[in-house]
C-alpha cells in the first residue's frame, strides 16, 4: 500500500468577523501518499486555498484559525506545531508555489539571494555554496543565462520566467511536499504548458508529492493522479483522477464536469449549474449544494450527508448513497 | 454578396512610447499591427490569443474607444474611422460592449436599474417606456425585477455580468463586442452566462464578436476564429476547420497546449520554447520565428501575408 505523507484529518478553519464566524474550511480531509499528485478542485470560496495555508499554518496574520481536526506530516501534527517547530518545516520539507509570481517574489531583492535564503537557512550553506546552488536551481527549472538572472530582479523577468523562479524557489531544499495553489492561474497558455511540464518532471524525478490546487479541470486531468472536489468548505467527492471524471457520483462534480466546454466537442448548449456558490454568510442548511441540485431529496435541505466510502477509495458526500432514515429529530 | 456587418481593413494601433531624453528616437508599441477581417451579420467571431497579442485593442478600436493609426473600420458598409465624437455617438446604438471585469464596468454608486437606464437616456429612449424597458431587459438576462433597487456590490460575479449584458442589450444593438466575458467567473457560473449570450443571440439576431484567451471557450460559441500573435491576425477560418486542420504552427501549438479534461486522453504535446516576445520590439519578419519549430531563413527575413489558402481559411505563414 502507498505510504501516506500528508493527512488531513477533519479539518477546520474558521475565520473571526463582526458578522460572525465564517467556516471557510468545515471539515476537510484530503491524504497524500508518497510520490502523488493531489488536485484538489472548488469554485471561489470553496475553501482549497485556506486549507493549504492551514497545512503551510500561513494563518497567523489573519482572523483564521484552526478550531479542529488535524494535519498529520510525517508523525507529526502540524496543526499543533510551536511556531519555532513550523519554521523547521516550512520551505524545507513542505514548500509553496502561489498564483501570482509577481507578488510573491520580494521586488526589491536579487532573484538569487531569495533562493540563497532558504538554503542557508536549512540545509546551512555558506554564502558561496548557496549561489551555487541557486544557479544550479535556476538551471534545472529551465531559466537560460541562470549565472546573469540570478543577479537581476523580479520585475525584469516575464510571468512565466517568474513563475519557474517560484518552483525553483520552492524545490531549492528538495521538499518532500509541494503545494501548488493555482500555480499557472495568471499565465498564457503556452507558458502554462511550459510550466505543467516541468513541475511534472521535477516531481517524477524527486520523488516529489504535489498537492495541486486549481479550478481548471483540465490541468487536474493532465496532472493529477487523486482528485479531491471541495464546495462550500467541505469535501464533496474524492476518488482517483479516472473515477472523477469517468464516473462521477456527487451531483456537484458531475455539474462541474458538464460546465466546462472542451475542445473538439460539438454541443450546441452547456449544461450549467444553476444558482450561485452560496456566500459565508448565507449558508444554507443541510446540504450546502442543495439549493442548486437537480437531484434534491426532502433530507438534503435538513441534515448534512457524511463523508461516506461508497466504493474502494471513492469517498462521496450525498444523501443520494447514504442510508436513508437517519435523519435524527 | 451581402454586405458584412463589419468590415475591417488594414487596422493599425501604434501606442508611441516615452520619447527618448532628447525628443528624438520616437519608437512605437505595435500593438494592432495590420489586421483585417470581415464580421458577417448574425454570427459570432472569436478573436483568441495570449496577452499582449492585440486582441483587446482590436475590440476597442471598433468600439471607437480608441482611435486606429492606420486603417479603415466599415460598418454596414460606413466608414466609422473619420466621424467626429458626435457622430459616433448616434451611430454607437448599434453597438455595444460588454467588458471582463464585472466588478470594476458597473459604477458601485448606481443601482443596477440606474445603470441599465443610462445608455436609454443618452440614446433619447422615450421617458415614460424607460422604466418598462429595464424591467424587461433584467428579465431577460435572468434576474428579476427587484435587482433595479440594488447596488452592484450586492451581487455576485455571475449576476453583475448579466447587468452588464442588460446594458449592453439596452438600445437594441446589431453588434455586441464581448472582451473576455467570462474569464473572471467560475466554471459553474461561466457556463451560464455563455448560454445566456448563445439565446440572446438567437432572440435578438445579435453578431458578435467574442475576445477570449480560453481556445475551448471560444471555439464553443463562435461560428469562426481567428487566432491573433503579436498584433497580426496569423490563421482565421470556420471553427470545425481550426480545430480538425489547423495550418499556422502558432495554432497548433496553442490547440496542443490547452489542458483538455479527459485523463485517459494522451497527446503529442507541442512545447514553445521561450516567451511572448515583446510587442515594442517584435522580430524581425515573421514575428512568430523566435518560437516556430519550422522556422527558415526566410521567416526572419520576409513578413508573410494573409492568405486565403481554401475557401474562407486565411493563414499566414511562409509554409503555405
Amino acid at each position: 500500500m502507498a505510504e501516506k505523507l500528508l493527512e488531513i484529518k477533519n479539518l477546520q478553519t474558521h475565520f473571526k468577523s463582526d458578522r460572525g464566524v465564517v467556516k471557510a474550511v468545515d471539515d476537510v480531509t484530503i491524504t497524500v501518499n508518497k510520490g502523488e499528485t493531489v488536485g484538489v478542485v472548488g469554485e471561489s470560496g470553496c475553501g482549497k486555498s485556506v486549507t493549504s495555508l492551514s497545512v503551510m499554518r500561513l494563518l497567523k496574520d489573519t482572523p483564521g484559525k484552526i478550531v479542529g481536526g488535524t494535519i498529520e506530516f510525517e508523525g507529526k501534527d502540524l496543526a499543533h506545531l510551536s511556531e519555532k517547530e513550523m519554521r523547521l518545516i516550512r520551505g524545507n520539507d513542505i514548500a509553496m508555489i502561489f498564483q501570482e509570481p509577481m507578488t510573491s517574489l520580494n521586488p526589491v531583492y536579487k532573484i538569487g539571494r531569495q533562493i540563497e535564503e532558504a538554503v542557508m537557512l536549512h540545509l546551512k550553506y555558506d554564502k558561496k555554496q548557496a549561489r551555487e546552488h541557486a544557479i544550479k536551481m535556476l538551471k534545472l527549472v529551465g531559466i537560460p543565462r541562470a549565472e546573469e538572472i540570478v543577479d537581476e530582479f523580479p520585475y525584469q523577468l516575464s510571468g512565466g520566467m517568474r513563475q519557474r523562479v517560484m518552483i525553483a524557489m520552492a524545490m531549492a531544499c528538495n521538499p518532500k511536499l509541494l503545494i501548488a495553489d493555482e500555480p499557472t492561474t495568471a499565465l498564457d497558455v503556452t507558458i502554462q504548458a511550459q510550466i505543467l511540464d516541468l513541475m511534472r518532471n521535477l516531481s517524477k524525478e524527486r520523488g516529489t508529492s504535489i498537492m495541486m490546487i486549481t479550478h481548471d479541470l483540465g490541468v487536474v486531468a493532465e496532472m493529477c493522479d487523486r482528485v479531491v472536489v471541495m464546495y462550500a468548505g467541505k469535501v464533496v467527492e474524492e476518488a482517483d483522477v479516472f473515477t472523477i471524471f469517468e464516473n462521477p457520483k456527487h451531483p456537484y462534480t458531475e455539474g462541474l464536469l458538464n460546465s466546462v466546454p472542451k475542445l473538439g466537442q460539438k454541443i450546441k448548449r452547456l449544461e450549467s449549474i444553476p444558482g450561485n456558490v452560496p456566500t459565508p454568510g448565507n449558508m444554507p442548511q443541510g446540504c450546502k449544494f442543495a439549493p442548486r441540485c437537480g437531484k434534491v431529496m426532502d433530507i438534503c435541505t435538513k441534515q448534512d450527508p457524511e463523508l461516506k466510502m461508497i466504493d474502494k477509495d471513492h469517498t462521496c458526500r450525498c444523501w443520494l448513497y447514504q442510508e436513508s432514515g437517519v435523519l435524527e429529530v | 454578396m451581402e454586405t458584412p456587418l463589419v468590415e475591417v481593413k488594414n487596422l493599425k494601433k501604434y501606442f508611441p512610447k516615452k520619447k527618448g531624453l532628447l525628443g528624438g528616437n520616437k519608437s512605437y508599441v505595435k500593438a494592432v499591427d495590420d489586421v483585417s477581417f470581415t464580421i458577417r451579420k448574425g454570427e459570432t467571431l472569436g478573436l483568441v490569443g495570449e496577452s499582449g497579442c492585440g486582441k483587446s485593442t482590436t475590440g476597442r478600436m471598433l468600439m471607437k474607444l480608441l482611435d486606429p493609426t492606420e486603417g479603415q473600420i466599415l460598418f454596414e458598409g460606413q466608414d466609422i474611422t473619420g466621424l467626429s465624437d458626435n457622430q459616433i455617438r448616434t451611430i454607437r446604438k448599434e453597438f455595444q460592449m460588454v467588458f471582463q471585469d464585472p466588478y470594476a464596468s458597473l459604477n458601485p454608486r448606481m443601482k443596477v436599474g440606474e445603470i441599465i437606464e443610462e445608455p436609454l437616456i443618452v440614446h433619447g429612449y422615450p421617458k415614460e417606456k424607460r422604466q418598462e424597458r429595464v424591467l424587461h431587459l433584467l428579465e431577460v438576462v435572468g434576474l428579476s425585477a427587484y435587482h433595479a433597487d440594488r447596488y452592484p456590490h450586492e451581487f455576485s460575479g455571475g449576476q453583475r455580468q448579466r447587468v452588464g449584458i442588460a446594458r449592453a442589450l439596452a438600445v437594441n444593438p446589431k453588434l455586441i463586442i464581448a472582451d473576455e466575458p467570462v474569464s473572471a467567473l467560475d466554471v459553474s457560473i461561466q457556463s451560464q452566462i455563455l448560454n445566456l449570450l448563445k439565446d440572446l443571440q438567437e432572440e435578438f439576431e445579435l453578431t458578435y464578436l467574442f475576445i477570449a484567451h480560453d481556445l475551448s471557450v471560444v471555439e464553443h460559441i463562435s461560428d469562426r476564429v481567428g487566432v491573433m500573435y503579436l498584433g497580426k491576425i496569423v490563421e482565421l477560418t470556420d471553427k470545425e476547420t481550426l480545430y480538425k486542420e489547423p495550418l499556422h504552427p502558432y495554432t497548433k501549438a496553442l490547440l496542443s497546449a490547452v489542458p483538455i479534461p479527459n485523463p485517459r486522453l494522451k497527446r503529442e504535446r507541442i512545447l514553445l520554447k521561450g516567451d511572448i516576445p515583446s510587442p515594442s520590439n517584435p522580430p524581425s519578419g515573421c514575428t512568430f520565428h523566435t518560437r516556430c519549430p519550422f522556422a527558415t531563413e526566410e521567416c526572419s527575413k520576409k513578413v508573410p501575408k494573409l492568405k486565403e489558402i481554401a475557401k474562407g481559411h486565411f493563414v499566414s505563414c511562409h509554409l503555405y
